[in-house]
């Protein structure tokens, strides 16, 4: 028993401390180096300035952001829509199933996601697996090739990111109480109507959740766009790569990745705020139904 | 006498070395480009002097360049840069000096690549290898002669076809070569001009790209695009009908040079590695391997016939007309990333 303690005190103490090192520490010498000056040779000078954080303020930045966060929005989308039927169909598998269908999406997690890109690469290019297969099957007459296209791009996201919509929203369509789907039904609802009047709502925090872990990786996945999409547009972590490398101006990469990081942390707030309003109004739901 | 003299000297060389492998440290920290050296030739460095070699490679200048200057120009015994960072790092401070005549092989490089601005005398650099950048045409589905310059890309059949550098030097410098202006101009209103010459063709771009050239166009996705002059050799052996082109405006060169940082542990067996480089014999495989250019001229003469025949790995001097090498541009270098970041964020 105390060994247990023991044990779980130096499991948490291992992954606080690792978070302390590898990412407090890290976001705070950027939030500290995005407030200095700018210094040619020694990439920064003291001297407090907000002068990077007005140099964002231009239309291309503004025009760099927009693009990522409309990339990231219409990621989050296509993995919404190609997950949702996925989750759904492993919350209705029978029990002996679930597990290994769960397995199945796990796995892929095992490899690295940039190899995993290349795999894609090999699949989509011209006479790769695809190409073949569809001439193969005399579909087409020559090779084809889906490479550096926005459908590879999103093939791309979505391969990549389905597994983070999946989980959560199987835990939440699992939980979903098959009576009130009969409820519905025996109230004369048809199954779209049951689906959208009980299961989204009930489904929602799931959606949420599964949203925003798609989403914000999403934000700083700029080597997918470049290697599948063929790169032709500037997203925030080329941004802030080409600042901090090529130009050698730390202050504003700095500032621009801190800029990221609270746009980030603003939205975790904002879903964690829906999270709980979502909680509350089940339990007022309860609270007056329990009422006589 | 002189042969006496000769005798004398080969004897003191002999012993000479030996001590000096004896003195150097026992290992040697390389930084080196991706794909730039053989497996081969550390072995067989190892092997002779006992310097064990621990090996890593960056992909870009400008990678390398802030790992060394964070680390205060330690940590690496031996590093590579490209022209246009050497005077940079030269200037900076990060390099210690080379003494040429510490060379036994200093003499076997081509006298054309050596004393050039970036590095008067050779004082911090040595040679390794250089190359062009020119244009890759596949001539089973380009009609062959229609593409022999730079402005060739704006050709209405390539649209949708072409392979363009990620690199803002490489993808700028083709537009100011193919409006005649230098591709080292810190003059705004030229990379003004450049930067519209490619929001012209950005339409046309297939795709960005810098170190999946040879990929593409084995692929197909390309049918024309930028190209360094060892991926075109490599590639050409499997598909020979991807031609290289050196583009009638002028190709744009890049040399790499061995350097040792101000800060290196291992500094004689730095210089040890450097001269075995040197070797004519190692030079010469080093460059069958990659197809870059030599500077060795003792080197040239042992590469095989086709290799030494072969314009793409060694240029004739017709090829080279208009060709600069890329050198820094000092303070314009956030001119070209803010037009670079403009072309990119513009829509088709």
């Amino acid at each position: 028993m105390h060994d247990g303690a023991l044990f779980r005190r130096i499991c948490i103490l291992g992954v606080a401390a690792w978070l302390l090192v590898f990412a407090l520490a890290p976001n705070a010498g950027l939030l500290v180096v995005s407030f200095l000056t700018r210094h040619p040779e020694d990439f920064v000078a003291p001297g407090l300035t907000l002068e990077a954080y007005g140099r964002l303020m231009d239309p291309t930045f503004a025009a760099i952001f927009w693009e990522s966060v409309r990339l990231a929005a219409l990621a989050t989308l296509v993995c919404l829509l190609a997950g949702y039927p996925f989750a759904y169909g492993i919350a209705r598998a029978s029990r002996r199933w679930r597990p290994w269908l769960l397995l199945l999406v796990v796995v892929p997690f095992w490899t690295n996601s940039l190899i995993r890109t290349y795999a894609v690469i090999l699949i989509l290019k011209s006479r790769g697996v695809l190409s073949n297969l569809l001439e193969a099957l005399g579909l087409t007459s020559g090779p084809v090739s889906l490479l550096y296209t926005d459908t590879a791009m999103f093939i791309g996201f979505t391969y990549t990111l389905l597994p983070f919509m999946v989980l959560p929203l199987f835990a939440a369509i699992e939980k979903l109480d098959r009576n009130l789907l009969d409820a519905a039904r025996d109230l004369g609802a048809g199954s779209l109507r049951a689906f959208w009047n009980v299961t989204l709502p009930l489904t929602m925090p799931g959606i949420l959740a599964g949203s925003m872990l798609v989403f914000l990786p999403a934000l700083g996945m700029f080597y997918i766009p470049e290697l599948l999409g063929g790169g032709k547009s500037m997203l925030l972590g080329n941004f802030i790569k080409n600042q901090m490398l090529l130009a050698r101006d730390w202050p504003l990469g700095a500032a621009a990745s801190t800029v990221l990081t609270v746009a980030l942390a603003v939205m975790i707030v904002l879903w964690r705020l829906a999270t709980l309003r979502a909680r509350q109004d089940e339990d007022d739901d309860i609270l007056t139904e329990g009422a006589p | 006498m002189t042969k006496r003299i000769a005798a004398l000297l080969l004897l003191a060389a002999l012993v000479a070395v030996p001590s000096a492998w004896a003195e150097a440290g026992k290992t040697l920290t390389i930084y080196n480009w991706t794909d730039y050296m053989p497996q081969s030739v550390l072995d067989e460095f190892t092997a002779e002097t006992g310097i064990k070699v621990i090996y890593s490679t960056y992909d870009s200048n400008e990678a390398m360049f802030t790992k060394l200057k964070l680390m205060g120009g330690k940590g690496y015994d031996i590093v590579v840069p490209s022209t246009y960072f050497l005077s940079l790092m030269r200037e900076q401070g990060l390099l210690a000096e080379i003494d040429p005549k510490g060379l036994t092989n200093f003499a076997n490089l081509d006298p054309e690549v050596l004393n050039k601005p970036f590095d008067p005398e050779n004082r911090y650099s040595i040679p390794y290898m250089w190359g062009s950048t020119g244009l890759m045409v596949n001539t089973a589905q380009v009609a062959p002669g229609t593409v022999t310059s730079w402005a060739d890309l704006k050709r209405p059949e390539l649209a949708g076809r072409i392979l363009m550098s990620s690199d803002l030097r490489d993808g700028l410098g083709v537009a100011l070569k193919a409006l005649g202006h230098s591709m080292n101009t810190r003059d705004e209103a030229e990379i003004k001009a450049a930067y519209e010459w490619l929001l012209e063709l950005k339409p046309a771009v297939r795709m960005f790209t810098s170190d999946g050239a040879k990929q593409v166009f084995a692929g197909e996705e390309a049918v024309v695009g930028l190209i360094f002059n060892g991926d075109a050799s490599q590639i050409r052996e499997e598909m020979p009908e991807l031609e290289y082109v050196y583009p009638r405006e002028g190709a744009m060169l890049w040399m790499d040079n061995l350097c040792i940082p101000a800060g290196a542990q291992n500094k004689e067996g730095a210089m040890l590695f450097i001269d075995f480089l040197l070797r004519p014999e190692i030079a010469a495989r080093i460059a069958e391997e990659f197809r870059y250019t030599t500077p060795n001229k003792a080197a040239q003469a042992l590469l095989p016939e086709e290799l030494r025949n072969d314009p793409i790995v060694s240029p004739r001097p017709e090829d080279l007309v208009n060709s600069e090498f890329q050198t820094g541009v000092g303070d314009a270098l956030p001119v070209y990333e803010k037009y670079w970041e403009m072309l990119k964020v513009a829509g088709d």
